[in-house]
């Protein structure tokens, strides 16, 4: 993919993210003028790239947004709910353009259309769809359009429209004659003629099927031009050129020189409020420009100032480096920028806090001098040095302690903020409250808790499940509440924490709780599980079976959360990432799903175990305690067996057996047992020996042993062997 | 007839040339790939006609008669 799209995709997904959190608070709060502001700004510099990248499309979608935030501004136009809606369905298009960019690293297509439906909304008066008011309005020149205006320079002064005319083949049968059409135009200035497939042999050539597309400039205006086209103007593309004119053919430097001295004076106007977003955005925009350019150390040097001046608060910083990088003459762009444009690229793409790159130089230069340290202890060796033995142990402790350090700072670089993923859910909520009826508020809490790269994206799916099941479910409708003496609108929170190992994500509704007698009755129906077990159940655990497979106590489906898949997906989910899922509900007064998730997916603390000749890897979370039990308290219960051990009965898995292992014969009258505790559930694991603790690097099985039951993932051990860590929950089930 | 073949082989377009004379040039450019057109006394011309000049890229006498071929359709043409 071409590395402009690139920073551009990177760049626009993060804006939009903004603008979409600015336009949902100001949906709340009309009157919050610094997120007008910010939105607005979000808008500008959005267009901004589509431009860099020439993608009129979307420039012209965001320009029309970018106007009525700007009659906002000026107050012309209020702050209405559907105004914010519009401008959040042009978010939305332009993130299916994203997305569809990401797909193919090339500008979508088929993007015009949209983008027109899209400008359709923000006109003031919609009627009379064929009017050309769109295509007046927003509407900039496309390569075809700018590529006329470099070719016919002489008129560019005159040209108020441009016309690209693609007649189809059969049009000569309609006695279209499309070139008498274009030459009755008013104001013809100049017109090219393309072949729409390159020409044939000419014995090939068929006569009556037009092969011409008919590209034009005209002093008349649009309303003429298309007035004069008449049913042809299915077949053309008229664009207004009034507003850009010259622009768009003016040497790249030019242009250049004209955005950044409109940064320039972005940043002069004496604005105190919300001059940090000026700054961000100026010097995006202006980093952008140079870099599209290729110059990439001007781009740096100016994203170096946008962040001194957005730390010392101080805008002339950005300014005058604008000014600098004005004013110069840049030598020509070397050759070797094109490595460093990589280079910077990764950077980007990775966001790595700069601090932990630092902690990384300092961390290699500590592991040359401990490589060095090893080069003198192999001498001293070579020398038969009796002392070997304690030099080597202090090395080890050394490069320990090093390769400990190392490990932890190229895992913190995968880490996240759940931001990214908490960011998403505002403008979640504000659609499913809508879709339901039911008016309520997001709060978020702890977004800026940190987890990894893996687990945040992760989660996206589980916890709008969650989520749509506590708007769908959990609050009442507000005519309900308000009989309950509950505020109208619900409250959902969104809360991260982290614990120990451990990120713990919950959300809380307000709302009604979780039905528990009928939960029993329904799991009974559904045979979730059967009678006895269902009675024997407290009320904590029979909650709990909101989570199990085939478990939906809606009883109409609904588009929110009814889609077959109950909350039991979410556990899986969730269960992939070794985390669990727990619930707690207070009849009336709301319910709280709580998440618990590792901090980090790749480090795992395991025990190791011997069975049956082999050692196996047990996660130490999942461990409650390691026993010797002696053979007679283990008692056959049907086909399996059990244990008795502190009061409490559990079933006792032999390792060896439920791996298909051979057993070692054993005549020891006590047993080994590992007591583990698996979502709440305790199981016995019977093995040969207790091996020892070590924190593992847990990569997951992959080819034809992908589907292995009872294994979780694999790691190296130190001696190059192979160990397999065990699923527990599998296994003991 | 507005496609005529002159006797030194040169094609001639005159006045208004329809899109019947379309698949007439298309014949006698066939037949004589090379010939020059000349359409001094082309008056108009449909975009059939037009078409079968720039898929031929026949060497054009002209300027053509007709206002609107001199100034904007000469320029894209062949020219003798």
């Amino acid at each position: 993919m071409n590395e402009f799209i690139e920073q551009f995709l990177l760049e626009s997904r993060e804006l939009v993210e903004q603008a979409t959190d600015d336009l949902l608070v100001l949906e709340k709060a009309p009157a919050d003028r610094e997120r007008l502001d910010n939105a607005f700004r979000a808008f500008h510099t959005l267009k901004g790239g589509a431009g860099i990248v020439d993608f009129a499309a979307m420039e012209m979608a965001v320009h029309a947004a970018e106007d009525v935030l700007a009659a906002a501004r000026s107050g012309s136009r209020p702050v209405t709910t559907r105004l914010i809606g519009d401008c959040l369905a042009c978010l939305d298009q332009v993130v299916r353009w994203l997305d569809s960019m990401q797909g193919s690293g090339e500008l979508p297509t088929d993007a015009d259309m949209e983008a027109r439906t899209l400008v359709e909304r923000f006109l003031p008066s919609p009627a009379g769809a064929k009017s050309p008011g769109p295509l007046k309005r927003g509407s900039m020149p496309g390569n075809w359009a700018s590529a006329l205006l470099t070719k016919h320079s002489s008129v560019r002064a005159q040209a108020k429209t441009a016309i690209r005319y693609a007649p189809d083949p059969d049009c000569f049968f309609r006695s279209e004659d499309p070139v008498a059409r274009i030459a009755a135009l008013p104001g013809l200035l100049c017109l090219d003629l393309e072949p729409a497939v390159p020409w044939p042999t000419l014995d090939a050539l068929d006569p009556f099927a037009c092969n011409l597309v008919l590209t034009a400039l005209s002093q008349g205006s649009v309303t003429e031009i298309v007035s004069t086209l008449g049913e042809a103007i299915d077949q053309c593309d008229v664009q207004a050129l009034a507003h850009v004119r010259g622009t768009e053919s003016v040497p790249l430097l030019q242009r250049t020189r004209a955005v950044l001295e409109a940064q320039i004076s972005l940043l002069g106007e004496k604005e105190v409020q919300g001059i940090r977003g000026r700054v961000a955005s100026a010097g995006l925009v202006a980093a952008n420009v140079l870099r599209h350019l290729g110059r990439t150390a001007g781009a740096d040097h100016i994203a170096r100032a946008t962040d001194r001046s957005l730390a010392e608060s101080a805008p002339s910083v950005l300014r005058e480096t604008i000014e600098t990088t004005l004013n110069e003459v840049f030598p020509p762009v070397p050759a070797a920028a094109s490595p460093q444009i990589l280079h910077d690229r990764g950077a980007r793409t990775l966001r790595v806090d700069a601090t932990r790159i630092d902690a990384l130089v300092n961390l290699t230069s500590e592991l040359t001098v401990a490589k060095n340290a090893i080069g003198h202890t192999a001498k001293l060796a070579q020398d038969g040095s009796n002392a070997l033995a304690s030099v080597l142990k202090d090395r080890h402790a050394v490069l320990d302690r090093l390769v400990g350090e190392l490990q932890r700072s190229v895992l913190g670089m995968r880490v996240l903020p759940l931001r990214h993923v908490f960011q998403r859910f505002p403008r979640l909520v504000r659609d499913i409250s809508a879709d339901l009826g039911k008016p309520a508020n997001l709060i978020i809490e702890g977004d800026d808790t940190e987890a990894d790269k893996v687990i945040v994206e992760m989660l996206f799916e589980p916890l709008l499940h969650v989520l749509r099941n506590a708007m769908d479910h959990g609050v009442e409708h507000a005519s309900v509440r308000a009989a309950q003496g509950k505020p109208p609108a619900g409250t959902i929170r969104l809360r991260a924490a982290r614990q120990g190992d451990h990120v713990v994500v919950e959300v809380s509704d307000d709302g009604r709780g979780v039905d528990v007698a009928r939960v029993r009755q329904v799991a009974l129906e559904r045979n979730v599980a059967p009678d006895e077990i269902l009675d024997a159940m407290s009320d904590t655990e029979a909650i709990d079976l909101i989570f199990a497979p085939g478990f939906s106590t809606a009883t109409k489906v609904t588009d929110v959360s009814g889609r077959g898949v109950g909350l039991d997906a979410v556990r899986t989910a969730v269960g992939r990432l070794a985390g669990h899922v727990g619930v707690e509900s207070r009849t009336g007064e709301g319910t709280k799903v709580r998440l618990t998730l590792p901090f980090s997916v790749m480090m795992t603390r395991v025990m190791t175990v011997e069975a049956g000749g082999q050692m196996f890897g047990i996660p130490l979370d999942a461990i409650v305690e390691t026993v010797r039990v002696g053979m007679d308290s283990i008692v056959p219960v049907g086909g399996a067996k059990a244990i008795v051990f502190r009061n409490r009965t559990m079933p006792l898995v032999e390792l060896a057996g439920a791996l298909g292992v051979k057993r070692e014969e054993n005549k020891d009258t006590e047993a080994t047992v590992v007591v583990a505790r698996i979502e709440g559930h305790f199981g016995a694991l019977q093995v040969d020996r207790l091996g020892e603790q070590m924190e593992v690097m847990l990569k997951p099985l992959d080819g034809i042993l992908s589907g292995m039951p009872g294994i979780a993932g694999s790691t190296l051990l130190g001696d190059g062997g192979v160990l397999l860590v065990l699923d527990l929950g599998e296994l003991l089930q | 007839m507005t496609v005529r073949l002159s006797a030194d082989g040169t094609i001639e377009l005159d006045g208004i040339c329809t899109i019947e004379d379309a698949e007439t040039l298309l014949r006698h450019l066939l037949a004589a790939p090379r010939a020059t057109v000349d359409w001094r006394s082309c008056a108009q011309a449909h975009a059939a006609v037009i078409q079968v000049l720039m898929a031929s890229k026949s060497i054009l006498r002209g300027p053509p008669a007709g206002d609107f071929l001199r100034m904007h359709l000469e320029p894209l043409m062949k020219s003798a």
